[in-house]
């Protein structure tokens, strides 16, 4: 099983420690500077198992983002995992009830990625045993 | 839609504005910069709560905090110190890559984002965190309204500080 | 100061021997910063003292404090999902049906560590049980007075509300404290934490429905192995249900359990007559 995803950050440095971490559990990885960007990678049909999604991003950020994903019924069965240093309670509360999947705060290690796939059912076997 | 919940103290119109050191000590400081750390730089990057010297090249990266308190969080070192921590944050995800200027900007205002962003959890909310910005000349703050923390890394400085606008000072027309 | 190579040796040793981690060399810096405080705790004030002092007299706790100060013990929640899952799906279906409405059922968290595990379980139950508080009490022990008060205080940093506590849970059952995350007051009302060494007579306790004894008995000698899983059999009800660590199993060393396949993971029951 091939999985894919979309990390989504402004900042180069964090997309590639993402990006290498994914890669590390067997996905294939594209990358987005802002929500935007993302979501012309949706719209030119790579659409992905999983995006990771930073908060604060110029022109479009990680909320809008995940609102406009859960609001076109093809991308509904992409899996949406905020990671961001936005740590507030009602911050979460609110990706959830926007529709994102799983929350990751940063900072984070390779370690907190690999349980929150494994609890989505996004991480192949070998890597979950 | 749910709104965001605050931790509590809330400012009552004609209360002067909180001191950040009201809010927030440098032990809290010292422990969100030290797991900011040890998830990203590396496990075994122990920060020591030892001041040193600053060089003179120092560089700084920053992000604001907009709500019933505003300022900034500041991360301050050496140029030579942030393009180290550049290659630590990118380790094995890429250790080919040539390390450039605007790579060490990016990576130095990662780890003020990721600082900021849980330092802004502790203040009292709702407060919206802005994009980070890197440069030798950080914003001014108020000296006597910052709390500042000064660690080793590799056993050269680094400071982390919380501090509240110069404007602040001058909400109330003169 | 520099760890000198024959005590960074000894140490490396240790670990490796009880936890199989391996400290390559040139950690020697590491292993400074993680025993440093241990080092103080005992009144003396660097780490080659600290090593001398319990190489000379070795003392299982000892030992033990310096495994877990360099095996960065970060437990995560739902750790081997399996042993929780089948407690909702399985184990309470079957519990409930068997005892009383008022009966209080009892479930033993040993060597609980920081409380992830009792917490978990806690959370679980609660989803589950309408009236969770009133029903369940749960027990969490461990041999370290500090990870009692650690358990006790339900407070964890963010780094470890990181591993592995699904978000819906997080929101639903912590709220912030400062830089940390602390456990809901319900929840912390049904976990009760106390000192409890697994490797001599137990205290008055239970008795227990439920028994998680993850990843510890690996800690120990065959001997002491045996003499655990009979002191816990005698708090277990003859129905009652324990969970092993992935890699522990009674076969070979206590033939009086019968082993029970729930999914990907087994639980232990006792043999009756046995």
């Amino acid at each position: 099983m091939t999985v894919r995803a979309l990390v989504i950050d402004d900042s180069r440095a964090m997309r590639r420690i993402v990006t290498g971490t994914l890669e590390g559990f067997g996905y294939e990885t594209r990358q987005a500077g802002h929500g935007q960007e993302a979501l012309d990678v949706l719209h030119e049909g790579w659409v992905p198992d999983l995006c990771t999604i930073d908060w604060n991003m110029p022109v479009m950020d990680g909320l809008q983002f995940v609102n406009a994903v859960r609001s076109n019924p093809a991308w509904r069965a992409v899996t949406l995992m905020m990671v961001t240093s936005e740590s507030e309670h009602g911050q979460i509360v609110r990706a959830l009830a926007a529709g994102a999947h799983e929350y990751v705060i940063k900072p984070f290690t390779a370690d907190a990625l690999r349980d929150k796939l494994a609890l989505l059912g996004l991480l192949p076997q070998e890597v979950s045993l | 839609m749910t709104v965001p919940t605050d931790s509590g103290e809330r400012r009552r119109a004609g209360d002067r504005p909180p001191l950040v050191t009201e809010l927030i000590d440098g032990a809290t400081v010292q422990e969100i910069t030290e797991q900011a750390w040890l998830a990203l730089v590396g496990e075994d990057e122990v920060l020591v709560p030892l001041p040193a010297p600053m060089p003179a090249d120092a560089l700084s990266s920053w992000v604001e905090i907009v709500g019933p308190w505003t300022g900034s969080v500041v991360l301050t070192c050496g140029r030579d110190t942030a393009l180290a921590l550049t290659r630590a944050l990118l380790r094995e995800h890429a250790p080919e890559v040539l390390i450039k200027e605007e790579d060490v900007d990016d990576a130095l205002g990662e780890l003020a984002n990721v600082v900021g962003g849980n330092v802004k959890a502790v203040l009292p909310g709702p407060s919206v965190l802005g994009l980070p910005e890197t440069g030798s000349t950080p914003p001014p703050g108020r000296e006597a309204d910052t709390c500042r923390v000064d660690v080793l890394w590799r056993g050269e400085p680094l400071t982390v500080s919380v501090q509240s606008h110069a404007e602040r000072e001058n909400e109330v027309p003169l | 100061m520099t760890l000198t190579a024959t005590r960074f040796d000894w140490v490396r040793q240790l670990v490796h021997r009880e936890s199989a981690i391996v400290l390559a060399p040139g950690k020697e810096y590491l292993v400074e910063a993680r025993l440093l405080p241990l080092a103080r705790k005992m009144g003396l004030s660097d780490v080659d003292q600290y090593v001398d002092s319990v190489r000379s007299r070795p003392r299982p706790d000892d030992t033990r404090s310096i495994v877990e100060a360099l095996t960065t013990n970060e437990t995560s929640w739902f750790r081997d999902g399996d042993p929780f899952t089948t407690l909702t799906s399985t184990v309470l279906p079957s519990l409930l049906s068997a005892r009383g409405p008022a009966e209080r059922l009892q479930i033993w968290s040993a060597a609980c560590s920081s409380g992830q595990e009792a917490y978990t379980v806690a959370m679980l139950l609660e989803d589950a049980m309408p009236n969770a508080s009133a029903r369940v009490s749960i027990t969490a022990t461990d041999i370290s007075r500090e990870m009692v008060e650690r358990t006790r205080a339900g407070r964890f940093s963010q780094l470890e509300v990181n591993r592995g506590l699904p978000a819906p849970m997080l929101v639903r059952h912590f709220q912030r404290a400062g830089s940390e995350w602390e456990v809901a007051p319900n929840l912390r009302r049904m976990v009760t934490a106390r000192e409890c060494n697994l490797a001599a007579p137990l205290p008055r306790m239970g008795p227990f429905d439920v028994v998680y004894l993850r990843n510890v008995l690996i800690y120990f000698d065959l001997p002491t192995k045996q003499a655990i899983l009979r002191r816990v059999r005698e708090l277990l009800r003859p129905d009652g249900w324990l969970f092993l660590g992935a890699a522990e199993t009674t076969l070979g060393v206590d033939d009086s359990w019968s082993r029970v396949v729930l999914g990907r993971s087994s639980a232990y029951r006792p043999l009756k007559g046995a």
